[in-house]
C-alpha cells in the first residue's frame, strides 16, 4: 500500500473496552496516525467515509439490524478485522447462548424491565459467523502491543501473523511455576498465546481469554482433566467464560 | 586436577566478594515458589546448593529467550549493525547433566557456521559445577552422560561433603582465577571418598540404550504406533523443548518501530513441537501431524545427535517429563510405552 490506508473502527455488542485500549495508546497513537488515515472512529472523532482499506470490528452480532450494518461495512471494506473476543468468538456475550430462551435471559438480567423493546436480541454470533473475516485480534480486552504490531504489518503490506501456539510457550519462556504443579487446572495448553502468559506469570491459571489455538487438542484436555478426577462439565464455567470454543467443551 | 577444600561459609564469603567487586554477574540457583531457577544473586546467602532441578536450564544465559542480533534503519542499507551484547557471568551450581548439555550446545553453535552471539556469551562465562545432593523423580542422567564429559566445560566442580564442607575440583585456569583470595586448603581426601561423595544420590530409573545402540534401535521403530499413540495426547505446547537443555532451535523476526525509521532483527526460542514451527513457503507445513512432531523430537535426542556426536542428545535431566502437562514427553515414558505395546 503506497498511500496511507483508510482505516475505520466500528462497534457492535460489547463493552467498548477494546476501543478504549486503542484510544489509550498514548504516544503510539501519533505513530499510528502517521501510518494510517483514520476516517471513522466514534470513540475519538466524528465523520464517516464511503469506503475503507481496513475496517476494524469490535463486538458481537445480536440483532438483525446489526447483521445488515455489518454486511454493508464488509461490502465497503477491503480488509475486515475482527478485534476483541466479542467479535472473534462472541466472547462473554455468548454466555447467554447457554440458555435456549432469550426472554429467560432478559428476565435474569433485567427482571421486571425485561420486556423493554431494545433488549430484543437473538443468540450471540461472532463477526465471522455473519461475514468473511480476514484477520482476528483476540483478547478480552485486546493487547495494545499486538494491535500496534498488526497495524504496522498491514501498513507495510505484510500478511499479519498472530501467535497460533499455546500460552504455555510464553509461560515457559518466563520460567513460571506451572499451575498444574500447584494442583490447579490451567487452560494454557489450548489457549492462544500473545498475552505474554500474564495470568500464570502472576500466579493465576489461564482462562483462555484470547480463545484457543486454531487446532486445540481437546482430547488431550479431556484426558488431563480425567487425571485430576475432573470432567469437562465440572470446569465448564471456566471454559465458557470466554466462549473458548464450543468444540472443546463437547 | 587440583583438589581443594573450603568451608561452605568461606565459599559464600568469597561469592559475596565477587558480587561486591561487580566485575562478573554471579548467578546461582534460587527458589521460585515450590521450584528452583537460575537467577542473579544479590547476596551469596540466596544461593541454593541443594536442589532437584531448575525450571529452565542455564542455556537461557547463552541463548536468551529474546535476543537482538542486528539493528537497522529499514531504508538505509549501510545502517545494518550487528549487536552482540554480553557481560561477564559466573554460573554457580550447575549439575553435571547441564554441563554436558552446554558442551553439546557449544558444539552445535561453534562447528560449521559459528554463532558469534552464543560463543561470545560462553567466552564471558565461568561455569561452577555441582554434584547433586538431592534426587529428582524424573532424572535418569547417570544412564545418559559420560561422567568425564562435564569436565570439558566446567571451570570448577563443587562436591558437597557435608553441610559445612565443600571439595573443589579446579578444572581450568578460569576456575583457578575465580578462587584467587578464597580461603581454600589442600584436600587430604582419598579418591574413593570423593567418588562416593560425587554419587550421593542415585537415579530411580535408567535409559536402556547408549549412543552406540540407540540410533539403530529407534530408526527401526520409525513406523512404530507409539508415535501416534503418544502424539495424540500432545498439546503441541512446546514445553518439552523449551525446558530441554540440549534444544537450541530459534525463530528470527524483524521488528520495526512504529515510525518505520528503525528496526531490530530479533531471535526468539522456537521448537519443533509447536505446530507452526514447520510452516514455510506461505502456508506449507512439512510436519503437520502431532505424532510426526513427537517422533521428530525423540529422534533428535536418540538418533540425530548420537549419530553426529557419538553422545546421547538427551542428558536425562527429566525436565521435559515434569513440564509436560499431558505426561508424555519424557524419554523414559516413550521407551516404556513402546515396550508395553510390543
Ligand atoms: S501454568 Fe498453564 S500456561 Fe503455564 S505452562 Fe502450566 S499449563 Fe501452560
Ligand atoms: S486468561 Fe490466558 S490468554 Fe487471557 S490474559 Fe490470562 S494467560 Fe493470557
Ligand atoms: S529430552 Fe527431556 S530429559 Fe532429555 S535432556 Fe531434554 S528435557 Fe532433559
Ligand atoms: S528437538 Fe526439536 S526443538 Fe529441540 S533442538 Fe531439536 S529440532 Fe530443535
Ligand atoms: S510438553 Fe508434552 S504436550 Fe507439550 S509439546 Fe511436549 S509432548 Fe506435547
Amino acid at each position: 500500500m503506497s498511500a496511507k490506508p483508510k482505516v475505520a473502527f466500528f462497534d457492535f455488542a460489547c463493552c467498548e473496552g477494546c476501543q478504549l485500549q486503542i484510544a489509550n495508546l498514548e504516544e503510539d497513537i501519533l505513530g499510528l496516525l502517521g501510518l494510517v488515515d483514520l476516517v471513522e472512529f466514534r470513540e475519538v472523532m466524528t465523520g464517516t467515509a464511503p469506503e475503507y482499506d481496513i475496517a476494524f470490528i469490535e463486538g458481537s452480532i445480536t440483532r438483525k439490524a446489526d447483521e445488515e450494518r455489518l454486511k454493508d461495512i464488509r461490502n465497503r471494506a477491503k480488509i475486515l478485522v475482527a478485534y476483541g473476543q466479542c467479535a472473534v468468538t462472541g466472547g462473554i456475550n455468548k454466555l447467554k447462548n447457554l440458555h435456549s430462551d432469550m426472554m429467560e435471559v432478559r428476565k435474569i438480567v433485567y427482571k421486571d424491565k425485561a420486556a423493554m423493546e431494545h433488549l430484543d436480541t437473538y443468540p450471540t454470533r461472532a463477526v465471522g459467523d455473519v461475514v468473511k473475516v480476514d484477520l482476528i485480534i483476540p483478547g478480552c480486552p485486546i493487547n495494545k502491543d499486538e494491535f500496534v504490531s498488526i497495524v504496522k504489518q498491514l501498513a507495510l503490506g505484510k500478511i499479519p501473523r498472530i501467535p497460533d501456539y499455546p500460552v504455555c510457550v510464553e509461560c515457559k519462556l518466563k520460567e513460571n511455576v506451572c499451575r498444574y504443579d500447584e494442583g490447579e487446572i490451567c487452560l494454557g495448553p489450548i489457549a492462544r498465546a500473545g498475552c505474554g502468559a500474564i495470568c500464570p506469570s502472576n500466579g493465576v491459571a489461564c482462562d483462555a481469554c484470547r480463545g484457543t489455538v486454531s487446532n486445540p487438542n481437546k482430547q488431550a484436555m479431556h484426558e488431563v482433566l480425567a487425571k485430576y478426577n475432573l470432567t469437562v462439565d465440572e470446569i465448564i464455567g471456566k471454559i465458557n467464560i470466554f466462549a473458548v470454543d464450543p468444540e472443546v467443551s463437547k | 586436577m587440583e583438589i581443594l577444600k573450603i568451608s561452605l561459609s568461606d565459599f559464600l564469603a568469597h561469592v559475596n566478594k565477587k558480587i561486591q567487586a561487580g566485575d562478573s554477574k554471579q548467578v546461582g540457583v534460587v527458589p521460585k515458589g515450590s521450584h528452583f531457577v537460575f537467577g542473579e544473586l544479590d547476596e551469596a546467602a540466596q544461593l541454593c546448593l541443594d536442589y532437584d532441578v531448575t525450571i529452565l536450564p542455564p542455556k537461557k544465559y547463552f541463548q536468551p529467550q529474546r535476543e537482538v542480533l542486528v539493528k537497522y534503519a529499514p531504508k538505509d542499507a549501510s545502517s545494518y549493525a550487528m549487536v552482540n551484547d554480553c557481560e561477564n557471568l559466573t554460573l554457580i551450581g550447575v549439575h553435571p547433566y547441564d554441563l554436558v548439555a552446554i558442551h553439546l550446545m557449544d558444539r552445535a553453535f561453534s562447528e560449521g557456521e559459528r554463532d558469534e552471539n552464543y560463543m561470545a556469551k560462553r567466552d564471558c562465562s565461568v561455569l561452577i559445577g555441582l554434584y547433586p545432593t538431592r534426587g529428582f523423580e524424573h532424572r535418569f542422567s547417570a544412564s545418559m552422560i559420560d561422567p568425564q564429559m562435564p569436565y570439558k566445560v566446567a571451570d570448577l566442580m563443587l562436591i558437597k561433603l557435608d553441610d559445612n564442607q565443600l571439595a573443589l575440583e579446579v578444572v581450568s585456569k578460569k576456575g583457578k582465577a575465580y578462587l584467587e583470595g578464597a580461603a581454600v586448603a589442600k584436600s587430604d581426601l582419598s579418591e574413593a571418598f570423593l567418588a562416593q561423595a560425587r554419587n550421593k544420590v542415585k537415579d530411580s530409573q535408567a535409559f536402556p540404550l547408549g549412543p552406540d545402540k540407540s540410533p539403530a534401535y529407534f530408526k527401526e521403530k520409525y513406523e512404530h504406533p507409539v508415535w501416534e499413540k503418544l502424539g495424540e495426547k500432545c498439546y503441541s505446547c512446546g514445553s518439552c523443548v523449551f525446558v530441554c537443555p540440549t534444544c537450541y532451535c530459534f525463530d528470527v523476526r524483524d521488528e520495526v518501530e512504529l515510525s518505520l525509521a528503525s528496526g531490530e532483527r530479533v531471535r526468539y526460542w522456537d521448537g519443533c513441537m509447536i505446530e507452526s514451527f514447520a510452516i514455510c513457503a506461505g502456508d506449507h507445513n512439512f510436519r503437520k501431524e502431532r505424532g510426526a512432531r513427537f517422533r521428530h523430537r525423540v529422534f533428535r535426542k536418540t538418533v540425530t545427535l548420537p549419530e553426529k556426536y557419538q553422545v546421547m542428545g538427551c542428558v536425562g535431566c527429566g525436565r521435559c517429563a515434569q513440564a509436560c502437562t499431558a505426561d508424555i514427553a519424557g524419554p523414559m515414558k516413550v521407551i516404556k510405552t513402546m515396550k508395553e505395546m510390543n
